[in-house]
Formats: C-alpha cells, sequence, structure tokens
C-alpha cells in the first residue's frame, strides 16, 4: 500500500489536510484576516465535496473521480482497514455540508477576536476526522478516526480562550471525550480478545459464537462509548452544558456535524450484528435481539427524556440541545431496526438534522451578535423586529418539529413508514417515535409564539448592542447571513422535491446492507 | 388535458404569498383571489363528469392528474389530486367560505397582511386535503391546516387565546399522529403497491376483519378529534370562543368537515368491513356527541359557546348518518357537512358581530335588538331558524334525509335525535324571542347596525341557505357521483 494508490483514494481527505496546514502556515507567515482563512478553508470544502460527488458517480463529474467506480460498494476485502460505500460517501457530503456552513458562519465572527488561524484549521481537522471515519472497515481505524475529531473539537470549544464558559465547557467536554474513548477502546480490545481480529465485518459475523461472554461485554462497552458521543440517554449530560458554553458556530459543528460521525459509528458497529436478527438459529438470533433491544431502548430513552427535559428550558441554546438530543434518538430507532428502509430515513433524518440543527445554531449566534440576550424570553417579538432571521428560525423550527414542505417532515415520514414497513412490535416503535415528535411541538410551537405573539421587550428591558464596528446584512454578517439562507433553502427543497438524495439514499443503504460491508 | 386542479392549486398558492407579501392592499388581493377561487370551482363543477368505476372495481376521479414523487423501492408516493361527488361539495364550501371570511373580516386593522394570508393558508389548507388523493399529500395539506389556524387563535384571539391556541394544537396533533399511523399501517400491511388511492383501494378491502376493525377505530379516534367526538371535544368550545370571528368560521365551517371528509374518505372506501364491525362503537360516539352536544348548548349564556356546542351535535349527527352505512345516509352526511358549513359560518359571524355592537354576546342580557340593528337582526333569525332545521332552508333536507336513514337501520333510535331536535328548536325559538323582540335591554346607545362588508358575506350565506334549501338537488346531483354512493 504505497502513495501512489493511497492519494487518489483519500483525495478529498488530502484536500482538506492540506487546506488546514496552509491555514496554520499562513498563520505563521503573518497573514491575520479572517477573509483569508476562511476562503480557504471553504474552497477546501468545496472541492473535496466535488471529488466525493464524483466518486459517488455523479454525472458530469467523472473527471474528478478518485476512487475507481468497482470499488464503490464492492465486495469487502479481508483484512482491509478501509472500503469504500456509497452510503459513507453520501454521509462524508453531510458532513462537508454542516463544516461548510459554519465555516461560512465563522467568518462573521468579531475581527477583533483572536484565534481565527486556529478556529478555521481545527475546523478542518475535525472534519477531516469525519470523513475518515465513514470509510472505516477496522474496528481501530473507525476509533482512531473519532479521536481525530474528537480532539479537533475539544480544542474548537474553548479556542477563545477569554471565555470562561467557554474554557469550563472544554474541560468538560475532554473529561467526558476521554472516558467515552477508553471505554470504546476497552471494548475494542475484548473484541480483539474475543476473536483476534478488528475487522468489523469479521467480528460482527462471528459474534456471538465461541467467544463466552467476553464479545458481548465488548459491545456493551463499545455501545456506552459511542453513547456519550451520540448523546444518548444516559449518557447525555455533557451535552447541554458543552453546547451551551461553546461559542455559537462551534455548537451548531457539535450538534449538527460531529455528533452524526457517531451515529455512523453505530451504523458501521451494529448493522452487521443487526443484519441477521431472526434469520439464524434461535441462541446466536436471541443474542442478536437482545443487542437490537438495547439499542431500541437507548433510542425510546434518548428521545423521550430529550424531549420532556427540552419542555423546561427556558434558555435557548439548552432547549436547541435537549431538542439536538431527542433527535439522536430518532435516528438511533432507524439504525436499531436495521433494515434498508429504517436506514434510509434514519440517514435522511440524519442529513435532516445536519441542515435543521446547524440552521437553528446559527440563527441562535446571530441573534446573540445582534445582543439580544439568552432567554428564549429574550426573543419576544422578534418576528416583528427581524422578520427574515425569524422567518429562516421559524423554518427550522418547523422542520426540526416535523411539519410540511420541510426536509424534516419528508424524512420523519419515511423514518417512521420504514418502521411500520418492518411490521411486528416495531409498528409500537412508529407510535412512540410520533409521539415524541408530537410532544416536541410543544416547545417549538413555544418559540414561535415567543417571537410572533408576543410583544417585543420595550427600549429599557433590551440590552444595549454590543460594542464592536457594524456587520453587514444588516447586522448579522454576510457569512453568517449566506450560511443561513442556503440551509433554509436546502430545508425547503429537500422538502419539495426530496427524490433525487432520497433516491441515492435508498439505493445506497440497500447495498450496505446487501454487502455487510 | 389541462390540470385543472393543480392549476387551481397553484392559483391559491400564488394568492396567499401575494397576500402576505401586499401591506396594506392584503384585503383586496385576498378578495380578488378568493373571488377567483370561486369561479374556478365553479368552472370545475360546471365541467364535472365522474368517470365511475374502473373494470377491475377502483373508483376514478374526474379532473385526475397523477405524478410520481417520491420512489423507493419499497415507497411509492405521488402526487395525485381528483374529486368525485363527495370531495366537489366540500371544495365549493372552501371556496364560498373563504369569501365571505374575506369579506366579513375586510375591515381588520391587526396585521391585516398577516391574517388575511392565514386564512387564504387554511382555505388552501383544505382545498388540498379535498383534493389529495395520496396519503402522503393528504396528510402534508392536514398538517399544513394546522398551522395558520394556531396563529389565527393565537394572535387575533380573545383574552385566553394562547391556552385555547395550544389546546387546539395539541388536539387536533394528537389526532393526525393516530390517523397517520392507521393510514400507514394500511397501505404496508396490505402490501399496497403504492400510497395513492387506486393503489390502496383494493389491498385495503383485502385485509382480515380484526384489521379492520383496529384501524377503522383508529380512524375513527383520529378523524374524530376534528369532528370533534365526545369526549374528544373540549377543544372545540375553547378554540371557538377565544378565536377572531374569521378564524370561527373557517374552524366550524371547513375544519369539522376534514374530519367528516376524512373518515369517509379514508376510513369507510378503504375499510369498509371495519366500519361495519365498529358500527355500535360509532352508534354510541354519535349518540353521546349529539346528546352532550345539545344538552350542553342549552346551558350556554354565550351565543358563541351555543354555536359551538350545537356543532358537536350536528357532527354527532354527520357521524351518525356516516355509521348507518346506507346510500342514503352518506348522501345526508354529505349534505349535512356541507349545510352545517353555511350555517354555523352564518351564526358564528352573528354572535362576532352581536359582539362588537353591543359589546356582549351574552343572551341573558342583551335584549330586543330588533329596532336599533334590524340588519344583524334578520340576520340571527335567519341563522337560527336554518340551525333548527325549518323546512326551504338548507339544513332541513340534510338532517331530514340523515333522519330517515337513521330510521332505516335503528328504528326507534331516531327519537333520540329527533327528541333532541325539537328541544333544541324550542330553545332556539325562546332564545330569538327575547333577544330579537321585547323591550330594548342592554343595547348600548353608540350601537349602529352592521357594516357592509359584514352584511354583504352574511347576506351570501342566507342566500345559500334559501337557495339550496328549496334547491337541494343542486347538491345531491352531484353528491351521488362518488363510488360511495352505489355500494351495497
Amino acid at each position: 500500500m504505497d502513495l501512489g494508490t493511497l492519494i487518489p483514494q483519500f483525495l478529498p481527505e488530502f484536500v482538506l489536510l492540506g487546506a488546514g496546514l496552509l491555514i496554520l502556515l499562513g498563520e505563521r507567515v503573518g497573514l491575520e484576516r479572517r477573509e483569508y482563512f476562511g476562503a480557504l478553508s471553504l474552497a477546501g470544502m468545496l472541492l473535496a465535496f466535488l471529488l466525493v460527488a464524483a466518486d459517488l458517480g455523479t454525472p458530469g463529474m467523472g473527471g474528478l473521480r478518485g476512487v475507481s467506480a468497482g470499488q464503490v460498494d464492492g465486495a469487502a476485502i479481508p483484512g482491509a482497514l478501509y472500503g469504500f460505500s456509497s452510503l459513507g460517501l453520501w454521509f462524508q457530503e453531510f458532513f462537508l455540508l454542516a463544516a461548510g456552513l459554519v465555516a461560512l458562519a465563522f467568518l462573521s465572527r468579531p475581527s477583533v477576536e483572536r484565534g481565527a488561524a486556529v478556529s478555521y484549521a481545527l475546523l478542518i481537522f475535525a472534519t477531516l476526522g469525519m470523513l475518515l471515519v465513514t470509510l472505516a472497515a477496522d474496528l481501530v481505524y473507525l476509533l482512531l478516526a473519532l479521536e481525530i475529531t474528537a480532539i479537533s473539537s475539544y480544542l474548537l470549544v474553548g479556542y477563545t480562550r477569554r471565555d470562561p464558559r467557554g474554557l469550563e465547557a472544554a474541560m468538560k467536554f475532554y473529561i467526558i471525550g476521554a472516558l467515552s474513548a477508553a471505554l470504546s477502546f476497552f471494548g475494542a480490545s475484548l473484541l480483539f480478545g474475543a476473536y483476534g481480529t478488528t475487522s468489523l465485518s469479521v467480528i460482527g459475523h462471528s459474534w456471538p459464537s465461541g467467544s463466552g461472554g467476553l464479545a458481548s461485554a465488548g459491545y456493551a462497552f463499545l455501545l456506552v462509548g459511542l453513547g456519550f458521543e451520540v448523546t444518548a440517554v444516559p449518557f447525555h449530560m455533557w451535552a447541554v452544558d458543552v453546547y451551551d458554553g461553546a461559542p455559537d458556530e462551534v455548537s451548531a459543528f457539535l450538534a449538527g456535524g460531529t455528533k452524526k460521525v457517531g451515529l455512523f459509528a453505530f451504523v458501521l458497529l451494529f448493522t452487521v450484528p443487526l443484519l441477521l436478527v431472526g434469520s439464524l438459529s434461535s441462541a446466536t438470533g436471541s443474542a442478536r435481539e437482545s443487542i437490537q433491544l438495547s439499542l431500541v431502548v437507548l433510542a425510546l430513552l434518548t428521545m423521550t427524556l430529550g424531549n420532556l427535559l427540552a419542555l423546561l428550558q427556558p434558555e435557548m441554546k439548552r432547549l436547541l440541545a435537549y431538542s439536538s438530543i431527542s433527535q439522536a434518538g430518532y435516528m438511533l430507532l432507524g439504525i436499531a431496526v436495521g433494515t434498508a428502509p429504517a436506514l434510509t430515513g434514519a440517514s435522511l433524518q440524519i442529513l435532516a438534522h445536519v441542515l435543521l440543527k446547524t440552521g437553528a445554531f446559527l440563527v441562535v449566534a446571530a441573534v446573540s451578535a445582534l445582543g439580544i440576550g439568552p432567554l428564549v424570553a429574550d426573543w419576544r417579538g422578534l418576528g416583528v423586529r427581524r422578520p427574515y432571521l425569524s422567518a429562516a428560525f421559524a423554518l427550522f423550527l418547523l422542520g426540526l418539529a416535523g411539519i410540511p414542505l420541510t426536509v424534516g417532515f419528508v424524512s420523519k415520514f419515511v423514518l417512521f413508514s420504514a418502521l411500520v414497513q418492518a411490521e411486528g412490535w416495531f409498528l409500537w416503535l412508529a407510535v412512540a417515535g410520533l409521539l415524541n415528535s408530537a410532544l416536541s411541538v410543544f416547545y417549538y410551537a413555544r418559540i414561535l409564539k415567543t417571537m410572533y405573539v408576543d410583544k417585543s421587550p420595550t427600549a429599557e428591558e433590551t440590552a444595549p448592542a454590543r460594542s464592536g464596528e457594524p456587520l453587514g446584512a444588516d447586522g448579522l454578517g454576510w457569512g453568517r447571513a449566506g450560511a443561513i439562507a442556503l440551509a433554509a433553502v436546502a430545508v425547503v427543497a429537500l422538502g419539495v422535491y426530496p427524490q433525487p438524495v432520497l433516491g441515492a439514499l435508498g439505493t445506497a443503504a440497500q447495498h450496505f446492507l446487501s454487502l455487510g460491508l | 388535458m389541462f390540470p385543472a386542479l393543480s392549476f387551481l392549486l397553484l392559483t391559491l398558492l400564488v394568492g396567499t404569498v401575494l397576500t402576505f407579501l401586499s401591506g396594506r392592499w392584503a384585503r383586496w388581493v385576498a378578495l380578488g383571489s378568493s373571488m377567483l377561487f370561486l369561479l374556478e370551482v365553479s368552472g370545475l363543477l360546471s365541467g364535472f363528469s365522474w368517470p365511475g368505476v374502473s373494470a377491475s372495481g377502483v373508483p376514478q376521479y374526474a379532473y385526475a392528474e397523477s405524478y410520481p414523487w417520491i420512489s423507493l423501492p419499497w415507497l411509492h408516493i405521488s402526487y395525485t389530486v381528483g374529486v368525485d361527488g363527495i370531495s366537489l361539495p366540500l371544495l365549493l364550501l372552501t371556496a364560498i367560505l373563504q369569501l365571505v371570511t374575506v369579506l366579513y373580516s375586510f375591515d381588520e386593522r391587526r396585521q391585516p397582511a398577516a391574517y388575511f394570508g392565514l386564512v387564504l393558508l387554511t382555505c388552501l389548507g383544505c382545498a388540498g386535503v379535498f383534493l389529495a388523493l395520496d396519503v402522503l399529500l393528504f396528510f402534508l395539506f392536514w398538517e399544513l391546516v394546522l398551522i395558520p389556524m394556531f396563529f389565527l387563535i393565537g394572535y387575533w384571539g380573545g383574552l385566553r387565546r394562547r391556552y385555547a391556541a395550544l389546546k387546539f394544537f395539541v388536539y387536533t396533533h394528537v389526532g393526525s399522529i393516530v390517523m397517520l399511523v392507521a393510514l400507514l399501517v394500511t397501505a404496508f400491511y396490505s402490501h399496497a403497491p403504492s400510497f395513492d388511492f387506486a393503489g390502496m383501494y383494493v389491498p385495503a378491502q383485502a385485509l382480515g376483519v380484526t384489521t379492520q376493525a383496529l384501524l377503522f377505530a383508529a380512524m375513527l379516534f383520529g378523524f374524530g378529534i376534528k369532528f370533534p367526538i365526545v369526549p374528544f371535544h373540549t377543544w372545540l368550545p375553547d378554540a371557538h370562543v377565544e378565536a377572531p370571528t374569521g378564524g370561527s368560521v373557517l374552524l366550524a365551517g371547513l375544519l369539522l368537515k376534514l374530519g367528516g371528509y376524512g373518515l369517509i374518505r379514508w376510513g369507510l372506501e378503504l375499510l369498509p368491513t371495519g366500519l361495519v364491525h365498529d358500527q355500535p362503537l360509532l352508534y354510541a360516539v354519535a349518540f353521546a356527541s349529539i346528546i352532550w352536544g345539545s344538552v350542553i348548548a342549552l346551558a350556554q349564556r354565550d351565543l358563541k359557546r351555543l354555536v359551538a356546542y350545537s356543532s358537536i351535535n350536528h357532527m354527532g349527527i354527520v357521524l351518525l348518518a356516516i355509521a348507518v352505512d346506507s346510500n342514503l345516509g352518506l348522501l345526508a352526511a354529505v349534505l349535512l357537512m356541507f349545510a352545517h358549513g353555511v350555517v354555523s359560518a352564518l351564526l358564528f359571524m352573528v354572535s362576532g358581530s352581536m359582539h362588537h355592537t353591543f359589546g356582549s354576546r351574552d343572551i341573558a342580557t342583551v335584549h330586543g335588538i330588533t329596532p336599533r340593528t334590524p340588519v344583524l337582526s334578520t340576520m340571527m333569525m335567519v341563522g337560527a331558524l336554518a340551525s333548527l332545521g325549518l323546512p326551504a332552508l338548507i339544513s332541513f333536507p340534510a338532517e331530514f334525509s340523515a333522519l330517515l336513514a337513521t330510521w332505516d337501520r335503528l328504528g326507534y333510535w331516531v327519537l333520540v335525535p329527533l327528541l333532541l331536535l325539537v328541544v333544541t328548536a324550542a330553545f332556539y325559538l325562546w332564545m330569538m324571542q327575547r333577544v330579537l323582540f321585547g323591550p330594548t335591554e342592554g343595547v348600548p346607545e353608540t350601537a349602529r347596525d352592521l357594516p357592509w362588508p359584514e352584511a354583504l358575506a352574511m347576506s351570501m350565506l342566507v342566500a345559500l341557505t334559501v337557495l339550496y334549501g328549496i334547491l337541494p338537488g343542486l347538491l345531491t346531483n352531484v353528491i351521488i357521483h362518488s363510488p360511495v354512493y352505489g355500494l351495497p
């Protein structure tokens, strides 16, 4: 395995790596303006996006192709560290989308703030780790790629270095992250001990035969370790404090981007064990059913508790953080069922959440840049004061609530249809999911009511606008406004005509399962 | 063929968007858009010819269109629209009520662009529900109705508007969820090739009896909340009392009809065996609604609350007419939905005008209004007489055929709704005697008769009440052109 074959195959990743290093180099040679770093990052991400699109076989982009057509969804090579599945490549696109939106919004951070280059470089390295995760065919490779993302994101949370809340959040994030990594690696070592291999596919197919409880314990540790990563209840406590303390754009990236990596790790780890539920002898089948059951319980707990706690939150960012926890529950539900339709639904739900949650957190960033406080109540009458910004936020909330003509509606519809389609007791999961989404409507409607029905606070009540130079786009900053507008357009476009993406995801999920990677 | 229904939906959408954007000209844009809507529906009505049931027993629809929308190996969703004799009268009702609502609220001062835009959006959603013949499309429009109505109640409503808006939202949303699950289960468990009505028709009817019965019961719950059926009715009086008059008109006139329409289209047509199996349950719920609605209405002093409770009673009769599962019953159900749409709209307008003319809707304190406000008083009289089922007004043929259909199936049980009708009629007469005639009391000096937009809106409803009361054939000749009307 030499660089001659690695470079074309990992061209998008190398492009990102190059962009990140160039940014750090640029700072060393004395470049200061945020715009340079931003432009470089965006160029790198766009190029990577196009390269991945070419690998996915997008017509007209064949010339960019780095991975030959036969390698995508090709038969798994025994002992390979990585493999190219079209589902994984789609997830790369999702991650690049989230990172691109955040990079665009980063442009509107106050220009006096230090650490522009570092924040961009960290964003790129985190994204690089995310891209690598999607290609994993090996347990150790998977966990190492996850660590690249994790370490970059700890630093990203605290990059401003001035804000004590940010530092506290970074510290908390780091400690929890270290714990989660330790648990995951311990689980991996148990699996290695049981089967003498770290190949995901081999382990998945062998389990649970011939290892006593060792392999099952390994899976359990991995479940908990990754549970922290995806903020599954009861491993969710850190998420709200971290999202709350991090700079707003970073919260957008954590909720909209890095969390989804953990979900894809769930897909990689548990799809193969789940694939054969019911089709095997009773002893093997029941072990697999027990892992499905624990995933389902995790998913139900996550969405229900996330929703219940969101109901009580007076602060906007904490509310969105809990809503993000509950959304992870829906996605886990799709992964737990493990049929191709459910995986399609979960994937679309992940894409929807990337757009909706990133967009929502970026609106929060914009609103706080306008000098409006962190409480939901501070947003009173925003619909009158800031009609376009409020309309975008309303759109994201309606999408999260699953209201028609947004991508959130289509994704929930497909996901819950898939649960019904799986028949048997999965029907009740659809009911539970739908009841949860009804519950979530409560707090989204409460925000809408605050923005549109309640009276604006009087002039004395509003805090004076922050000092600093006025930003373009009516005080929002062009980058931030552009990112929000892009997300909003995508939310509606995919809500009205989802077929191109949904059809491709459906095929990708089908291939992913049929290969058993 | 010209895509008439898509064109209709498109013009509604354009009208809604323009209204939102047109600032102080909003009311004129809304009025123009509503007139166009009515014109288009009249065109559809005049060119309506029902293609009947295909050789394979699948019903067909007039002006049908179908384009694929989402296509996965296991999920086939299309944009499919069409009308038959059940949906077309309700579409006409939508157009009429949109026009009169815009007219009635012509002088709305608070955020007129948003108000008229939301009114038009509500009607767009309702029109979509009546036209959609695909599960997803139907559900999409169904949910679309919720949002504008939530804001209409929540922003333009009365003192307890927030509570009422939230209660409305939560109740109807829970109903939608149950409905959606029932529809999805019907589609998947019957292994229907697609999610459109024609694709589900034959497979759904082949489902087992128990499955059908359970699914129909779930649909009864889901659609029933919109009806509303007792005991899931408590959102209705609150929503009505707090909603602005325009909101109440749409709520009673259109939103309640969505439940009835849905139960016929997706419940009765797809799961006929389920309906027969669930008949005892349906009768119980229908009688409970009829009795509860009218008894509680008798105890009200607030005219708006009274009309709201009598809506529960009337919709209970609609449910009874559906439950008896006969041709006459279905004819009566659709006719009664149309009639109730017109009459309840009129009565809600009357109570709204009463409130801002006299500062009170209390029928126990406002007396003898006729000398001071003769026009309002006339409208109230026509509304009340129509509501109690006076012959030659629109409710009479509808209620008569509903009771006749009940007699055919249930014999003397028909006495329950009949006697309650008599009691309600007496109550209405007594109310009119006090409010309209006798010595003038509780009428402020400043009270003026109706402004012209309100008078015009109500006169149109009065004209329709009389027209369809004398010539119900105009409607029944349309209604019978539906697949349901022809089932054994």
